[in-house]
């Protein structure tokens, strides 16, 4: 305190800065304010029926953990939990193979819309295909071409996963390979090397790892997706979801609830090891680095 | 080929030895392709319908090729009410979304078991699909927009929060040091050594969650939340597949200008 005193004695003119104009801040606040409330008065949401979250929430809660605190041996708690479990299996079964199948798909898209491998114009018309997928949801494709073409069922899910990844993984491998070192590319040409083998020994190579990583990425994303299709009837935990919801089988919900939480949780701790494990390389100086960082 | 030449300029040079096979990653393809074939064996999947039934698809496409145009304008209150319920969602999903980050990250969370309940609390809300949480709610508050808003809303604090705490670990910790100098607490170290720094990711993030929720608007409809995808579910069950084209060519138009929208914003204030 007294080391700010003096000096303010000393000099002659002490004035503090003045304080920026707080105008626009407020402006963009009462903007804010104005979006939400309009918002909120367009959605023709009935606001009046939030109470009965608390209300009927509780009692629908108590009812779900009834189910979950039943001996899960004894007769109709076995099957629930048996069933759940099958359900969620099926939905992972989905994820996985629709994620294999948008990985294998998505990789010559990616090479094609990498700026530093294909031309401008090749890159700008992949791109755009890309988006295009991207921007429809999975369920679309699953309603468009799947149902009819593989009927009600996993396998109609699984395709429209397939289908719905090309976009994501083919935009990530793109940018993977554009953010690449030169360096080895200008080895492999200085050798001789021309056209494939450049590709997959200077470019691919390199992206691997990270390219691997989207995958396992969105091979956890397409869990919850698979979720989604079932509601349509494209198999999995979520056509079972939907039925219960329907039938209000609270106790059963309650447990089947549990399952899908457990099995995400399991499978995305599996899967977000694997991709640290591949991103940090064998891990022994990155835990060392992670060490340092955490004591700061 | 290289071999032969380096050999015969030089005697001594020798190729570097092949490393040998790592056992982890061969055990781990192996794995995979057993859990491949497992989960393909086991839900029966086949390509074969897609060229046995093609014709059924092609059917369904060719109505699909002619979408019904005026139908787009017909259903404006359920566009206007989709907005709506994604930028509800949004302001309070993200806004609270901010509260879990700062108790989600150690630089802001000092406290040990409130950071260990918030990330576990987190984890379990993004392990469930939004579709489950529109399902809670529609049998909670009834089918409209007010289950969407809601289920969206616990759904987009699960990613604001993950994205933001993410950002928080990730600091300059000049200020963080400065203002426990200055003696501060909890609070006004969050809010003036961290917020300033992380302020223009989390608005990127929020634009992010305003683009996820008009995107997953199709989902929330289906399920019986309001917007636009309750429309696309009546023409679905109708079998009016031209009504349904023309509302995902219109709805991907709609992702696609709020996708420019936001990147302007993001220009403009990040």
């Amino acid at each position: 305190m007294s080391a700010v005193t003096e000096p303010a004695a000393a000099s002659a003119t002490p004035t503090r800065p003045t304080e920026p104009s707080k105008a626009k801040v407020t402006l963009t606040w009462i903007t804010l304010v104005v979006i939400f409330g309009g918002a909120a008065w367009l959605s023709n949401a009935k606001w009046s029926e939030i109470t009965d979250v608390f209300t009927e929430g509780w009692r629908y809660l108590g009812l779900m953990g009834e189910g979950l605190f039943q001996n899960p041996f004894s007769e109709p708690w076995s099957g629930y939990w048996t069933l759940a479990f099958e359900r969620m299996m099926e939905s992972v079964y989905m994820a996985w193979i629709g994620t294999m199948i948008g990985a294998v798909i998505s990789i010559p898209f990616g090479f094609l819309a990498a700026r530093n491998v294909s031309g401008p114009v090749t890159v700008q018309i992949t791109r755009a295909f890309l988006n295009l997928i991207r921007a429809i949801p999975e369920l679309v494709f699953a309603i468009i071409i799947m149902l009819p073409v593989f009927g009600f069922g996993p396998v109609a899910g699984t395709v429209a996963l397939g289908v719905g990844a090309v976009g994501t993984l083919g935009k990530l491998t793109a940018e993977a390979l554009e953010g690449i070192d030169p360096g080895p590319v200008e080895a492999a040409r200085a050798s001789g090397a021309k056209g494939l083998p450049v590709l997959r020994w200077a470019y691919w190579s390199q992206v691997l790892p990270e390219v691997v990583a989207f995958w396992l990425y969105r091979f956890e994303v397409n869990i919850r997706a698979s979720a989604v299709l079932g509601i349509i009837g494209a198999g999995g935990v979520g056509q079972l979801l939907g039925q219960l919801f329907g039938q209000r089988e609270w106790e059963q919900i309650g447990i089947t609830l549990a399952v899908v939480i457990v099995v995400t949780l399991i499978v995305d701790a599996i899967s977000g090891a694997i991709r640290h494990r591949i991103i940090a390389g064998s891990g022994q100086h990155v835990s060392s680095k992670e060490k340092a960082e955490a004591n700061l | 080929m290289t071999s032969e030449v380096t050999t015969a300029q030089a005697p001594v040079t020798q190729r570097p030895k092949k490393p040998a096979p790592s056992i982890p990653v061969i055990a781990g393809l192996v794995l995979a392709a057993v859990f491949t074939w497992w989960a393909g064996h086991s839900m029966g999947f086949s390509l074969r319908p897609l060229i046995e039934n093609w014709s059924n698809g092609w059917v369904v496409i060719e109505q699909f090729l002619s979408p019904n145009w005026p139908f787009i304008w017909r259903v404006w209150d359920a566009w206007v009410e989709t907005i709506a319920i994604a930028i509800v969602a949004t302001f309070v999903g993200a806004g609270l979304g901010l509260l879990f980050a700062f108790m989600a990250s150690r630089v802001t969370n000092r406290s040990g078991w409130l950071y260990r309940a918030t990330r576990w609390f987190l984890s379990v809300l993004r392990s469930l699909p939004d579709i489950a949480y529109v399902l809670i709610f529609v049998a909670l508050v009834g089918v409209g927009s007010l289950a969407g808003i809601l289920a969206l809303i616990l759904f987009n604090i699960g990613i604001a929060a993950k994205l933001t705490s993410e950002t928080i670990d990730a600091i300059d910790r000049g200020p963080l040091e400065a203002v426990d100098a200055a003696g501060s607490g909890t609070w006004s170290r969050a809010r003036w050594a961290v917020l300033p720094q992380i302020l223009p990711n989390y608005l990127s993030y929020f634009l992010y969650v305003f683009e996820l929720n008009i995107r997953s608007s199709v989902v929330i409809g289906i399920a019986g939340g309001g917007g636009i995808g309750q429309v696309i579910n009546v023409q679905f069950s109708r079998f009016e597949y031209e009504n349904v084209s023309a509302i995902v060519v219109a709805l991907f138009v709609v992702v696609l200008l709020i996708d420019q929208l936001s990147q302007y914003l993001r220009r403009r204030f990040v």
